[in-house]
């Protein structure tokens, strides 16, 4: 714990997830940083832990860690320059992929629970309309 | 890498090991997972050759177990093996002795990761605690695999969190580590492969993440098809 203080005090991420049993872990791990990517809080150029403090903070296998961020940095969402430590990346065109992608998927999760119990479109809109705001003063108010 | 091959082991009429295979890469940890009495620690054993096997073969980096192959390998035990008079330092004292792949500098540092107080007599500590000697006691040595049986078994949850983040710590390192247990709930984020024994025989051998990946199920659920077939 006193570790991931002093991290944060450098401005490095920390983080904790709860992992479902069922997706591989390495997924969850990615899915996690492309929200985190989308919504900012993990900002360009941010400084990310390394692949053991990273198993560390979430408890999980080293070599999964290590796969996370492999696939992260192929896919550009992160980036490391010599021997320093990896960061997020500056790159605007990938975090607005990142963000469509994240909204795209959210929406068609929508749709199928939409379509599952037959609501017609309008209502479903009005629904969102009448709600989406309540939701998110909700969700500030839990935080 | 640690290879069984297909041992075979007898007590008296009783088969305990009836052909069983697997290996256990360098940096990565293998889980023999199974109920009670199926053969695990007859399986640790046998890689230690505390026990002589029937037939059948084990390979240490390519080599049966020999003087050097021996001196690669640990194995940490259930209970702690060490006098309950003994201070922690005492035991400390008594492996740096025994063993040349001791190593002092990394014994300080586990006694600081498991906030432990070498003064304290073996006798005196909590379950927990003394399970966390047993592990700084086989974690200090400089080998490349570490065997441990049962190390989750019978302590309570925060001691049972404190070892856990040893696998996640730089501790392990790369090293090779096999850990039985009959309960995955805290560790199925924490292995990189797992063996499911039953009746002697290794039922399923496979990689966690690959599961998840390709079938979508978590280690409890092939355990459940495994078992209950």
């Amino acid at each position: 714990m006193v570790r991931n203080e002093s991290l944060r005090k450098l401005g490095v991420v920390t983080m904790n997830i709860k992992f479902n049993n069922r997706d591989p872990v390495y997924v969850q791990v990615i899915q996690h940083f492309k929200e985190q990517i989308a919504t900012g809080l993990f900002e360009p150029g941010q400084e990310i832990p390394s692949r053991r403090e990273l198993a560390n903070q979430l408890k999980i296998n080293p070599n999964t860690a290590q796969r996370a961020y492999k696939e992260m940095e192929e896919q550009g969402l992160i980036f490391t320059e010599r021997n320093l430590p990896s960061r997020i990346t500056r790159d605007e065109a990938v975090i607005k992929t990142v963000r469509e992608e994240l909204i795209l998927e959210a929406v068609n999760t929508f749709i199928a629970s939409v379509q599952s119990i037959n609501v017609p479109l309008d209502e479903a809109l009005d629904l969102v309309k009448d709600n989406f705001d309540k939701a998110k003063d909700g969700q500030e108010g839990d935080a | 890498m640690i290879e069984v091959k297909d041992i075979t082991k007898k007590f008296g009429r009783k088969k305990v090991l009836n052909g069983v295979s697997f290996t256990a890469n360098k940096g990565e940890i293998t889980c023999l997972i199974g109920i009670n009495g199926v053969g695990k620690t007859t399986v640790l054993n046998a890689i230690m050759n505390l026990t002589p096997i029937n037939s059948g073969e084990i390979l240490i980096d390519g080599n049966k177990i020999n003087k050097d192959s021996y001196e690669k390998i640990t194995f940490i035990p259930d209970a702690i093996t060490m006098l309950p008079s003994m201070k922690i330092s005492d035991a400390m004292t008594f492996m740096a002795d025994f063993y040349n792949a001791w190593n002092q500098t990394r014994a300080d540092e586990l006694l600081s990761f498991f906030k432990l107080d070498a003064n304290e007599r073996i006798s005196s500590l909590s379950k927990g605690n003394t399970a966390k000697v047993n592990m700084l006691l086989g974690l200090a040595l400089d080998v490349d695999y570490l065997l441990m049986d049962e190390p989750f078994s019978g302590i309570d949850i925060f001691s049972r969190e404190q070892i856990a983040e040893v696998f996640t710590s730089h501790l392990v390192e790369d090293r090779g580590v096999i850990i039985t247990t009959h309960e995955i709930n805290d560790i199925e984020h924490l292995i990189d492969k797992a063996v499911l024994l039953n009746d002697g025989v290794v039922l399923r051998e496979f990689n966690a993440e690959e599961v998840r990946e390709t079938e979508g199920k978590s280690i409890i659920d092939v355990m459940r098809e495994v078992y209950h077939a």
